[in-house]
């Protein structure tokens, strides 16, 4: 890939430090230039290419796009918006007090506003390599330091990835194609693997899923939708290993060969995807200089504990409108509108963030899903709460929508995803549905069933004038 | 679809509910403008199944109206867009998904509160929905209705806006 610096590598001061090359950092960094039109904004990305959308790297490795599609922005992107990108760069630390920054290389930068959107990083659990070379012979050659002892760092392993970057991406597919490898095995059966599942999938491999849980997708489906996903994959060939895990994964040579799971079963694989989930990556802030919980803790206006320090994206804390705290919800969209108003906020604008919700997207072998909210918890009268579901084995289509107060927290739609935007709406928008509750299942669900007021407000487009 | 260079008139359809007879001829004229014949007959019978129309009537008893995209100020779907494929021009309004750069994520479909993006899956998969018809001079759905239940508005940044009605006409408001 074609790697282009804008750098001025001389400047240390900076109006505004962008920590990441990602969706709330680009979107902060326009807002921030249609407002401020000269100051100097000053992108760190530890990464060494141009900005790439992170969601499409699975799309990349099935082929969808190809990599000079991956990009989210237009080449002149930095360029247009005057933006000083610096790649490659790690920061190492940030002094809230005298407001800079240290990075990896060494430099030091200074700036007056700092956006922190630094994502997140990949979860890497503790396993066991063992060796399973025949006569365990490899243990007199000094060469080969995996099998001659059960190390539990099998991060050099060949064969094992993680999935959360563009090289990571690339790393596989080239592994695939050169192994011509026709079977892969993911550990974790949530978002990550489900989204990667779909992409292997795509290219007509089959997959072994190794869930926790006792079924797949448990934070955004509830039973059902797990077990109509689940079953359309074990009818294509593919495995659903549930209540399980790796304990140990089998090493040839160099090579992973196979893994031994939690109930004495073994797998044989030359493919591991660890896909158990991400944490945001806020190693650089040091002895609590700023508050974070899991993320970074944001008000409104997305700023942080510290004075003229923002954060934004996945590794943001911000509020969750269902939950009315706040939370981490690692999701394109809301770092879209989260960098976007943290960077009006950053060039002295005045921009609050409503909050969001957890939404996610994927499609398994021709079945759309679409989850959003508070999708699994159980009816209780007490605190008012209503579930709606519709499950139709004949065109193996489901919709749940779960009510609490009269209004919808939660939906799940499988098989048929027509008009899911109009749920989010609903919720986004905290509308009163009791008048409407007959027709919320309709598979034809549409605006004309939306209460007389709502329906008014979108159908007469009052507040979205041009 | 390309834009006619140098149209930076701002853009939007507005419904007009109490018009509408729920007719479904918007639904019809946008398939046959967005088939590859764009013939009528032939599109209805080589195509039909292919065409997604972008304009959708909904209707309960003598209740319909006609939607597409609003072509939103502050549009989510290019908020969530993974890809870049769904943008919004700053000039015209119009909001505008590249289907070559779109992969079928959904995530448009997912935020938009209108539920007018829908799921194309004819050849590759791709979100279809309305882009204003921009190499028109009016888009199909507003010229073809026979009660102007939809009314297709320009407004240059320094004149007076400017309404088109199915005619063709120009009407200073």
């Amino acid at each position: 890939m074609e790697v282009k610096n804008y750098i001025n590598r001389t400047s240390e001061i900076t109006d505004y430090a962008i920590i990441g090359n990602s969706a709330a950092g680009l979107a902060a960094a326009e807002s921030i230039r249609e407002l401020d039109k000269t100051g100097k904004i000053s992108i760190l990305s530890e990464e060494d290419c141009r900005n790439y959308s992170k969601p499409l790297i699975t799309y990349l490795m099935e082929g969808t796009v190809s990599l000079d599609k991956i990009h989210f922005k237009s080449k002149n992107f930095y360029r247009d918006n005057n933006i000083d990108i610096r790649l490659n760069t790690r920061v190492k630390s940030i002094d809230i007090n005298k407001m800079s920054l240290t990075c990896g290389d060494g430099g030091r930068y200074r700036f007056k506003k700092l956006l922190i959107s630094s994502g997140g990083k990949p979860i890497i659990p503790e396993i066991k390599a063992v060796c399973t070379c025949i006569n365990n012979n490899c243990k007199s050659s000094k060469s080969n330091s995996f099998c001659s002892v059960n190390s539990k760092n099998y991060k050099d392993i060949e064969g094992i990835f993680t999935l959360a970057t563009l090289s990571d991406a690339l790393k596989i597919k080239n592994f695939i194609k050169k192994n011509n490898i026709r079977e892969v095995s993911i550990l974790g059966g949530g978002l990550i693997g489900l989204k990667s599942a779909e992409a292997f999938l795509e290219m007509g491999m089959s997959i072994n899923i190794i869930e926790l849980a006792d079924r797949i997708l448990t934070a955004t489906f509830d039973e059902q939708a797990s077990g109509i996903i689940e079953k359309r994959i074990i009818s294509k060939g593919s495995n659903i290993y549930k209540n399980n895990t790796i304990e140990e994964i089998h090493v040839t040579g160099k090579k992973i060969s196979g893994c031994g799971l939690k109930d004495g079963r073994k797998i044989e694989c030359s493919l591991l995807i660890i896909a158990i989930g991400v944490t945001p990556d806020t190693g650089f802030i040091k002895n609590g200089a700023l508050k974070v919980n899991r993320g970074i803790v944001v008000d409104k206006y997305m700023r942080t504990s510290a004075k003229n320090i923002y954060a934004a994206g996945d590794v943001a804390e911000a509020r969750d409108i269902l939950l009315g705290e706040k939370r981490c919800i690692a999701i394109w969209p809301l770092a879209v509108r989260q960098g976007s108003v943290a960077g009006i906020n950053m060039a002295g604008g005045d921009k609050k963030y409503n909050g969001g919700f957890f939404m996610n997207s994927v499609e398994i072998l021709d079945i759309p899903t679409i989850s959003m909210g508070m999708t699994n918890i159980t009816e209780e009268k007490g605190k008012n709460i209503e579930i709606l579901k519709d499950f139709n084995p004949g065109k193996n289509t489901y919709k749940k929508v779960v009510i609490r107060d009269k209004k919808i927290i939660g939906v799940i739609m499988a098989g048929n995803i027509e008009r899911a935007g109009i749920y989010a709406g609903l919720i986004q928008n905290e509308i009163d549905i009791s008048s409407v509750k007959d027709n919320i299942l309709r598979e034809d669900f549409g605006i004309v069933n939306l209460p007389v007021d709502y329906k008014k407000h979108l159908v007469s487009g009052e507040g979205i004038e041009i | 679809m390309r834009e006619r260079p140098g149209d930076n008139k701002m853009k939007k359809i507005y419904i007009q509910e109490e018009y509408c007879i729920g007719c479904r001829l918007c639904e019809i004229y946008c398939q046959v403008k967005h088939s590859k014949s764009k013939k009528i007959i032939k599109a209805f019978r080589e195509e039909k199944h292919d065409i997604l129309s972008r304009v959708l009537v909904e209707e309960i008893g003598y209740n319909s109206f006609a939607i597409q995209c609003r072509h939103c100020e502050d549009a989510p779907c290019v908020d969530a867009c993974i890809s870049g494929a769904m943008q919004k021009n700053k000039n015209t309004g119009v909001v505008i998904c590249d289907g070559d750069k779109c992969v079928g994520c959904w995530s448009c479909i997912m935020v938009c509160p209108y539920g007018v993006i829908r799921r194309d899956v004819s050849s590759r998969k791709v979100a279809s929905k309305c882009d204003l018809c921009v190499d028109e001079d009016i888009p199909e759905c507003v010229k073809n209705c026979p009660n102007e239940a939809l009314k297709f508005v320009e407004k240059d940044k320094n004149k007076e806006i400017q309404v088109k009605t199915k005619d063709g006409s120009q009407k200073l408001h």
